[in-house]
């Protein structure tokens, strides 16, 4: 394509110098499927990443560039952003504005896991949420194919706009201002039970657990998950090793996501005095939101689950006494 | 006072203090300390690992036990006071048949004591002339390049523990024996890779325990970095992500690989692997 911007097509135009409206009507028909499949894949990539707004902060922490309390308040605004894009896309308002928008997000994100992978990250980046795992050359697969999406609404719908452009307006500014209320809100809402497979009946075999949890911590025990990152996981031990050296109560049993070195670290600080043992970050994370988390096995199968930050100390000594 | 009452009075006090001495409890003994090794810390001296020195962790909480056989060294560690208190070899004996020791009176009068450092997950000492670190053993320089199941074993201890712990499904393990395909697995692994622990252990355990001369492992340690191309080593052009990758070869050509997730049952999968081949 030439010619300046005052005598040749606008940039983002679809040509019409061969006079051929049908191929310029494809195209732009091309260009909405583009611009729908966009907005929904932001779509889903927002709402995903809404569920388990902490474990996304934590994601973007474990790229080094900036500290865990800034990619805490970054997260929420970047589901927000993602959702204000998705939104925009969907419903025409300022599609090219969006797209662009949309397209540089992707090079950068494309950017950073090129980083990442330069670096030996092989951690997945958390663009769908924690609970959607894929490989960082799988995702600059995937943005590569989202960009090329984004080229596509640029060109082929070029400065389209909806005929109730206010509504649209409205609907993305509502649609912003909702996700943001709800990311902040997210680890507060009692959504546990419907996004993690963690439920009382469970089996253990159905947990993923069963080749960590030793035999007699599966007949009748507790088990923590702690993340030996968070300072609150100290006090967290301290509770359990008042169960754990009380006789007759389950036997205490403590996995974490944590790493090798924060478990060592963790170990000679606090010298718990029950078993706590590694286990990968994907196969736990199925099992929980938020840290410290407790649950009783009895017979393979979980009985009752005890969100943090303390164990269910009472309830133990009282069953015991009971 | 005549001499006669001084020479009584002296009898009296003499007598009363040997009761009083006879009668005083005598100095607690420490409680024996019952241990149970780990094996997910090793032992470095002056920079080396000796093969025989092994970490436990003792049932009284903030309790540790150093012990190195070869070089006659054993250092108990009480971390809420961070001393490391020397124990003689001789006072520590096997306690009952899986694996966990007792120790004798530990920190009796006169032992040796040594202060100890915490640097982040590493826990560090100085008894006389050894510099002793406990850490990870993925913290470890990593064992890179081939390396012989033995080899492995013997240097790793996480490893041969595992091996030795892990009990296969005998009927997995009869099918792998009978099996006459002649199979190449290529196994790349990491020693400082979390999951390999895990899972390479139990996989060598299934080798081992088949036995069968028609199943070749070529087993390769394989550094942090090894997806970096300045980085040369037979993992290069294998086109893997992650370890570790176990590579199923026969008749020359690569037929699949082997999936080595927690839970997976590597003798079960290898011999479903071997009957599907034609």
């Amino acid at each position: 394509m030439t010619g300046t911007a005052a005598t040749g097509p606008a940039i983002g135009s679809v040509p019409a110098g061969d006079g051929s409206t049908g191929r310029r009507r494809a195209l732009t028909r091309l260009g909405h499927a583009a611009r729908i499949a966009l907005g929904a894949v932001f779509l889903a990539a927002g709402a995903l990443k809404i569920v388990d707004v902490a474990e996304f902060a934590r994601q973007t922490a474990s790229y080094g560039l900036i500290g865990p309390r800034l990619a805490a308040v970054i997260a929420p605004g970047l589901i927000a952003l993602e959702i204000a894009l998705a939104a925009a896309l969907l419903a025409g308002c300022h599609v090219r504005v969006a797209a662009i928008v949309t397209g540089l997000l992707l090079a950068f994100f494309i950017a950073l896991e090129g980083w990442g992978i330069m670096q030996g990250r092989i951690e997945s980046c958390g663009c769908f949420g924690a609970y959607v795992q894929r490989t960082p050359q799988e995702v600059i697969l995937e943005d590569l194919l989202f960009t090329a999406l984004a080229v596509m609404v640029v060109v082929f719908l070029g400065a389209w706009e909806p005929r109730r452009h206010r509504l649209a307006a409205s609907a993305v500014a509502a649609a912003t201002v909702a996700t943001l209320g709800l990311a902040i809100a997210s680890p507060r809402l009692p959504i546990d039970p419907w996004v993690t497979s963690l439920a009382v009946g469970r089996t253990v075999e159905e947990l993923g657990l069963a080749a960590r949890l030793p035999a007699e911590v599966q007949a009748g025990g507790l088990v923590a998950i702690l993340d030996l990152a968070d300072p609150a996981s100290k006090d967290a031990a301290a509770a359990l090793n008042e169960l754990a050296a009380t006789p007759g109560l389950p036997r205490v049993l403590a996995l974490t996501p944590s790493t090798e070195a924060e478990h060592a670290a963790f170990l000679w600080q606090a010298y718990p005095a029950f078993d706590l043992l590694t286990a990968d970050r994907p196969l736990l994370k199925r099992l929980y939101r938020r840290l410290p988390l407790y649950f009783l096995v009895r017979s393979g199968r979980v009985e009752a689950i005890y969100p943090g930050p303390r164990p269910p100390t009472a309830d133990l000594l009282s069953s015991k006494a009971s | 006072m005549t001499p006669k009452t001084a020479i009584s009075h002296a009898i009296l006090a003499t007598a009363t203090f040997s009761v009083m001495v006879a009668m005083a409890p005598a100095p607690a003994a420490a409680a024996d300390v019952i241990c149970r090794a780990n094996y997910e810390f090793c032992v470095e001296v002056n920079g080396a690992y000796p093969p025989d020195a092994r970490f436990f962790v003792a049932e009284t909480r903030g309790k540790f036990l150093v012990d190195i056989p070869s070089q006659s060294k054993s250092v108990l560690i009480d971390l809420p006071t961070r001393r490391a208190v020397s124990v003689p070899r001789d006072s520590i004996k096997p306690d009952g048949a899986d694996g966990k020791v007792r120790v004798a009176d530990p920190g009796g009068a006169g032992a040796p004591a040594y202060a100890l450092s915490i640097e982040g997950p590493v826990l560090r000492f100085q008894a006389d002339a050894s510099k002793v670190r406990i850490l990870k053993v993925t913290e470890r320089a990593a064992q890179v390049g081939p390396v012989t199941i033995e080899a492995l074993a013997a240097d790793r201890p996480e490893y041969r523990e595992g091996m030795k712990a892990y009990k296969p499904d005998p009927v997995a393990i009869e099918a792998l024996k009978k099996n006459k395909k002649p199979i190449e697995i290529e196994a790349f692994f990491g020693t400082w890779c979390p999951h390999c622990k895990i899972y390479m252990p139990k996989f060598l355990r299934v080798i081992q325990d088949a036995g069968n001369p028609t199943i070749k492992l070529t087993l390769v340690g394989v550094p942090k970095n090894w997806g970096d191309d300045k980085t040369p080593g037979p993992w290069q052009g294998k086109n893997f992500q992650n370890v570790p990758a176990i590579m199923i070869r026969y008749e020359g050509r690569e037929l699949t690989r082997m999936s080595a997730h927690e839970g997976a049952v590597p003798e079960v999968d290898l011999a479903t692997l071997l009957s599907a081949i034609k």
